[in-house]
């Protein structure tokens, strides 16, 4: 069964998300697209595709935040999927102060959902004259671009280019794995919003931890990073298995995505992985064929070790 | 179909959300997902048409001899002309109280309670948590319980503060108050359902379900309550000291799929369940020990079941938009 992509847009109160929404409910795409809003802003109430409702945050076992979903999406959603007439999209506004993770959460642990559903990306705006502001000021600015697999760093026009290179190299810090896009009046091809993958397994095997060696980028945040690992040749099945399931145990809410291609021993495929939190997916990556066997993976999370992390993934090398 | 009359089937536009019988059975309002709510009478034939509320339908609620409606655009009709907004979010349910006299609705952290008069200055503003699902007591019009995200809350409209709570970690997707008030049972958005026992302060939580519960019933005459997660029926016993704690419950298997809907009729008893693949079964309980079971195929999953407050005729919802009412009366 064909499953609807749902992204979701999340970013703080003036960042754009607003101008997004009207650019694609009025573009021209031919896209049926429904959206719901938990910012209530300018548009949506009058909107015959938009649906506005509050956020109702629950979490599935008692006390874990790892496993706090989204009540409210659940049912909507869920109702939305019995519809005969399908949409072709789903889009999610989220409030300025929410936290991505709930969201993308509740689409892993649902069954009803996990079978209709699937996230597309969650896109992060970002206004580029004021985020410098709000990422020093708290955790939501940067946790929204550290969840994020699309971030458009919006209101360009207000920022002199040279400042926009400093900005752009303090959100790569925070979130290595994000495709950075520079817009004005959050001005940009659809298709790089709605099209993105960023939950697709196929593209857990594009990660590049290259770019996050020492001395690629300077304005490293505090608290809130990027981990790369990479090491040629094979690794123990079940070490692996057992210090993932270690560190999303332990570590979990500290992470907030995760994704990588593992060479396991005895194993022609390469195994493709990603989560969040302490949710992982993982899957059959399909043949090595003539690419060196090699590990790469990536970690985007608070306070996080790399040399723990780099020692802790070398002993399950073979 | 063996043993069961076809007397109709309308066709509405889309899934078949929700069935409701007026109080006298003369009419019939069918919902879909989305689009019209035509209303039908006893023989099928259609007597009044309403508009759809947007992206989606409510359940509605017959009121003041009329039938409300609302949905995902926020409005509620009251079917006499009014229309409203009340606040911004969706509506997904509208219910009278037993007496007739209200008309509570759900809209985010707000329940509108509607008097005949049209006022609603017994609304409850600002809760904690967004309202999934309410119930009024059906012994006692004048108490609702709201579930969502921390468990039940039981309110007097109108009152600053709920009269009593009932707290758990998770969220509910539907609530339920048993005939006679003792009891109120909420299906979980875990594979789970707790139950309140009133007259003893009591808390039971129900797990190993194979799925949500997405069905539940309780018996017209409170003695039973049916749950339904994943293909299974399993019916508890709501009477003793201590109603199904600590007892095996009846467990009845017969749906192909997950169960979606179920309905105890208040004429004969019989309990009705249907599943997403078109599988109807109708249960007839002649002791604990003996129950009858007639199944039958609809050609599209069964989405919604109501049955007739006075007759024994079932209305049967599907995911096609199909319509269908079956008779069990003899002759």
């Amino acid at each position: 069964m064909d499953r609807t992509p749902v992204t979701i847009l999340t970013g703080f109160l003036g960042a754009g998300k607003t101008t997004l929404l009207n650019r694609i409910l009025t573009g021209e795409h031919g896209l049926r697209i429904a959206v719901i809003e938990n910012e209530f802003g300018e548009i949506g109430i009058d909107h015959d595709l938009v649906i506005n409702a509050d956020e109702e945050l629950f979490e599935m076992n008692n006390g874990c935040v790892c496993c706090t979903v989204r009540g409210d999406l659940i049912r909507i959603l869920g109702n939305l999927v019995k519809r005969k007439d399908k949409f072709d999209q789903i889009l999610i506004e989220t409030t300025g102060l929410a936290d991505p993770g709930p969201v993308v959460q509740t689409f892993f642990v649902d069954d009803q959902l996990k079978e209709k559903l699937f996230v597309n990306a969650v896109v992060t705006l970002v206004d580029a004259k004021h985020v410098l502001a709000h990422i020093d000021d708290g955790d939501e600015a940067r946790e929204q671009i550290a969840f994020a697999d699309v971030v458009l760093l919006n209101k360009c026009d207000l920022v002199a280019p040279g400042d926009l290179d400093a900005l752009e190299a303090r959100i790569r810090a925070i979130n290595a794995l994000a495709k950075i896009h520079r817009t004005t009046n959050a001005g940009i091809g659809i298709d790089k919003i709605l099209d993105v993958g960023g939950f697709d397994l196929d593209h857990a095997m594009e990660v590049d931890p290259h770019f996050l060696e020492p001395g690629q980028h300077h304005h490293h945040d505090a608290s809130i990073t990027s981990v790369g690992i990479e090491h040629d040749g094979d690794c123990d099945g079940k070490k692996l298995n057992d210090w993932l399931g270690e560190l999303v145990r332990v570590r979990g809410a500290d992470i907030f995505r995760m994704k990588g291609v593992f060479a396991v021993k005895d194993s022609p495929d390469r195994v493709i992985f990603q989560g969040v939190h302490m949710l992982i997916d993982a899957a059959n990556g399909g043949p090595w064929g003539q690419r060196p066997r090699c590990n790469s993976l990536v970690f985007i999370g608070r306070n996080l070790d790399r040399a723990a992390l780099n020692k802790g993934f070398r002993k399950c090398l073979v | 179909m063996s043993g069961l009359t076809h007397l109709g089937t309308i066709q509405a536009a889309d899934n078949i959300l929700d069935l409701a019988w007026d109080a006298t059975g003369e009419r019939l309002a069918i919902t879909p997902s989305t689009g019209k709510i035509p209303v039908i009478d006893f023989g099928g034939n259609l007597l009044e048409t309403h508009p759809g509320h947007g992206l989606g339908n409510a359940g509605p609620a017959w009121f003041c001899g009329r039938l409300a409606t609302a949905g995902f655009d926020g409005k509620i009709r009251f079917g006499d002309g009014r229309e409203i907004r009340p606040g911004r979010g969706l509506i997904e349910r509208l219910k009278t109280s037993p007496d007739g006299n209200s008309l509570a609705a759900g809209q985010g952290k707000t329940l509108h309670v509607f008097n005949k008069d049209g006022t609603s200055n017994r609304s409850l503003p600002a809760l904690d948590a967004p309202v999934a699902d309410f119930a009024w007591n059906p012994a006692n019009a004048s108490e609702i319980a709201l579930v969502g995200a921390g468990g039940a809350r039981m309110w007097r409209p109108g009152e600053a503060k709920p009269f009593a709570r009932f707290d758990w970690g998770g969220a509910s997707l539907r609530v339920a108050w048993s005939p006679c008030g003792r009891w109120l049972v909420t299906a979980d958005q875990t594979a789970s359902v707790h139950l309140y026992d009133f007259s003893r302060d009591y808390p039971l939580h129900i797990q190993g379900f194979e799925t949500k519960v997405q069905a539940m019933a309780f018996s017209a005459d409170g003695t039973r309550l049916a749950t339904g997660g994943g293909p299974v029926i399993t019916v508890w016993p709501t009477t003793g000291e201590t109603g199904p704690e600590g007892v095996t419950p009846i467990q009845l298997d017969g749906h192909d799929s997950d169960m979606i809907a179920a309905a105890f009729s208040p004429v004969t008893g019989q309990l009705a369940s249907g599943d997403d693949t078109g599988t109807l079964l109708l249960f007839t309980f002649q002791n604990e020990k003996k129950i009858l079971r007639k199944r039958t195929r609809l050609p599209a999953g069964i989405s919604a079941l109501a049955w007739h407050p006075t007759r024994a005729v079932l209305a049967v919802g599907q995911s096609d938009g199909a319509a269908t009412l079956l008779s069990l009366e003899e002759g």
